[in-house]
């Protein structure tokens, strides 16, 4: 073909000891966590460590789960990731549709240099009024400040992934479904989120995902164990027992968990998102 | 307008309003409270000074005997990252564009870095990091690349370059994946007929297949220019901008400014300098992309 044989076997070779190269360079890291989470200390701290675990021991869950708020941030991080997803879809699915029919109109137009914008506004330049307002509101400490402030910056991008792919159904579809008498709201819950179910998988996924790995707005608007979510949570502990690598360890193989579950069933949906928000910008 | 055009403008009115009160209540009102906190005295710990305060925030910011460092630093954490991810991306997205068995699956575990929170992934390193039971140190050592285990983390001129080192791994799989799509759009005819003109590997790589990634390049490079400048997370979990500030960035002197000396003139002052270097910024990408599209 486009090249001979034996260079071709060499170039496969090479191909091959990069992808297994990348491949053990992303997995040790979190095969090093999970093997840390379960040894008894004294295999932690030795200068000989392995794989391989003598003692396994499950001491370290123990203590994250029974010995610490963990749980508690566990179950924040939970509900504020999905309040979350709920209200960015439920925005965006309006906005995006809005933006890809009725972009003629001229506020619609505004909107969406607004939205364009605004995915360009960093959070943390933002970070002063916003914990301002916050206070303000009376809303420090609460679950409402992160899930407003999250919603603020997953909007945006949730409402471009809709809109491009709103931009992919012909607009046919809907001209018969309003012909026989159903409202705009009808047609987009009956016409236009049943064949876009895929794409409302992949836009609520990066909601979800982007509320869970948030970690500065976390930081600086909860102040009480109770409220607290998961990241600020983890690192806090790095704190609390300045040296018990296998705690932190327990407690962050728990906190990916959830993550690698999703990712596992919708890895396809996911990649399928990272591109639509790559070209979009 | 008809009666039907009027109705479907007050839908579309109402569709949007939901997101543009968002917009409007926390991202616009909140800027432009930066933009005028900046020039005015706001300090929670001294009430006493208030009103138009004029650049005198901005001057106070300037001489801070480690703006200039946290700038430079700023400078070299997003050149590094982004460069480092960009050539980490651009391998593994060639790799995975080949014709090979386990595609899928390779794919899948490039982007598990990408998919985990900030905070775990920089914890985890940290602990791989550590000088005394650390595992990097101990293969190090064992390798005979350096003498005695590395305090990597809590050393001058090694914290920030550790931190970079972390978010390169942390963040290339975006890269990987965007280009990668755009690889695989690349036309094998072209190749083919190229390769039948007599043009090796390279030459078809460097003059087929790059111009042709040149558009998502810029793209995904520009994002995260942006994305790693404002970064706080990844140097705060690693060193909180230490030791000695030697790996001090902006964002992380904007946290200090607002929540440690509570002085949120200042820190509006330097937020907005920030803001000032991003449109910049978005200015060069835009007449640069511009150019592009015309040659």
């Amino acid at each position: 073909m486009l090249i001979s044989r034996r260079k071709q076997r060499l170039l496969t070779f090479i191909t091959y000891a990069v992808l297994v190269g990348f491949a053990f360079y992303c997995l040790f890291p979190f095969l090093w966590m999970f093997a840390t989470s379960l040894k008894p200390d004294t295999e932690i701290r030795t200068l000989n460590p392995s794989f391989f675990i003598s003692k396994p021991t499950l001491k370290h869950f123990d203590n994250v789960l029974n010995g610490s708020a963990f749980i508690t941030f566990f179950k924040n991080s939970v509900f504020i990731a999905a309040v979350t997803t709920a209200a960015s879809l439920m925005i965006s699915i309006f906005a995006g549709y809005a933006l890809s029919r009725f972009i003629r109109f001229k506020g619609v137009k505004a909107f969406s240099v607004a939205m364009l914008l605004s995915q360009m506004i960093p959070g943390v330049l933002l970070l002063i009024p916003l914990y301002l307002v916050m206070k303000n509101m009376n809303l420090i400490n609460t679950y409402w400040s992160l899930i407003l402030a999250y919603t603020t910056f997953t909007v945006p991008l949730c409402t471009f992934m809709m809109k491009g792919f709103f931009d992919t159904i012909p607009y046919e579809m809907e001209e018969s479904a309003e012909i026989d008498g159903c409202s705009r709201v009808g047609i987009i819950f009956r016409i236009l989120l049943p064949v876009s179910l895929p794409s409302l998988v992949a836009t609520s996924l990066f909601a979800f995902l982007n509320a869970w790995n948030e970690f500065m707005f976390g930081f600086v608007f909860i102040n009480d164990e109770a409220h607290r979510t998961l990241t600020p949570g983890v690192s806090l502990f790095k704190g609390l027992y300045q040296t018990d690598w296998g705690s932190m360890m327990a407690a962050s193989v728990l906190s990916v968990l959830p993550i690698v579950i999703i990712f596992v069933f919708m890895q396809r949906f996911l990649i399928e998102g990272m591109t639509a928000g790559a070209v979009k910008g | 307008m008809t009666l039907r055009e009027r109705r479907l403008r007050t839908a579309a009115y109402w569709f949007v309003l939901p997101a543009a009160l968002f917009f409007i209540l926390l991202n616009a009102y909140p800027l432009i409270t930066v933009l005028w906190d900046s020039i005015h005295f706001k300090n929670l710990l001294n009430k006493s000074l208030s009103g138009f305060s004029g650049l005198s925030n901005f001057k106070e910011v300037i001489h801070n005997e480690y703006f200039a460092k946290a700038l430079w630093n700023t400078v070299v954490w997003t050149v590094l990252s982004v460069a480092g991810e960009y050539a980490m991306g651009l391998v593994s997205a060639v790799a995975l564009n080949q014709q090979v068995r386990g595609r899928s699956l390779f794919r899948a575990i490039i982007i598990i870095p990408w998919v985990v929170p900030i905070v775990i992934a920089g914890m985890t390193w940290t602990w791989m990091l550590t000088p005394d039971y650390g595992i990097i140190n101990l293969w190090l050592t064992k390798l005979g690349i350096i003498d005695k285990p590395y305090y990597w983390l809590g050393e001058l001129d090694t914290a920030l370059l550790t931190v970079v080192f972390v978010n390169i791994w942390r963040s290339f799989p975006f890269y990987t994946i965007s280009l990668l799509a755009s690889l695989q759009s690349v036309s094998r005819d072209m190749l083919e007929a190229a390769a039948i003109d007599g043009a090796g590997v390279r030459t078809r790589f460097f003059r087929i297949v790059m111009p042709q990634l040149k558009i998502v390049s810029l793209t995904v490079i520009f994002i995260h220019v942006i994305w790693t400048a404002i970064n706080f997370d990844f140097i705060w979990v690693m060193t909180e901008g230490g030791p000695l500030y030697a790996s001090e960035t902006l964002p992380i002197m904007i946290y200090r400014y607002a929540m440690e000396s509570y002085n949120f003139g200042n820190a509006s002052a330097l937020a907005s300098m920030m803001l000032g270097f991003m449109i910049c910024g978005f200015i060069l990408y835009y007449l640069f992309s511009q150019r592009k599209s015309r040659t």
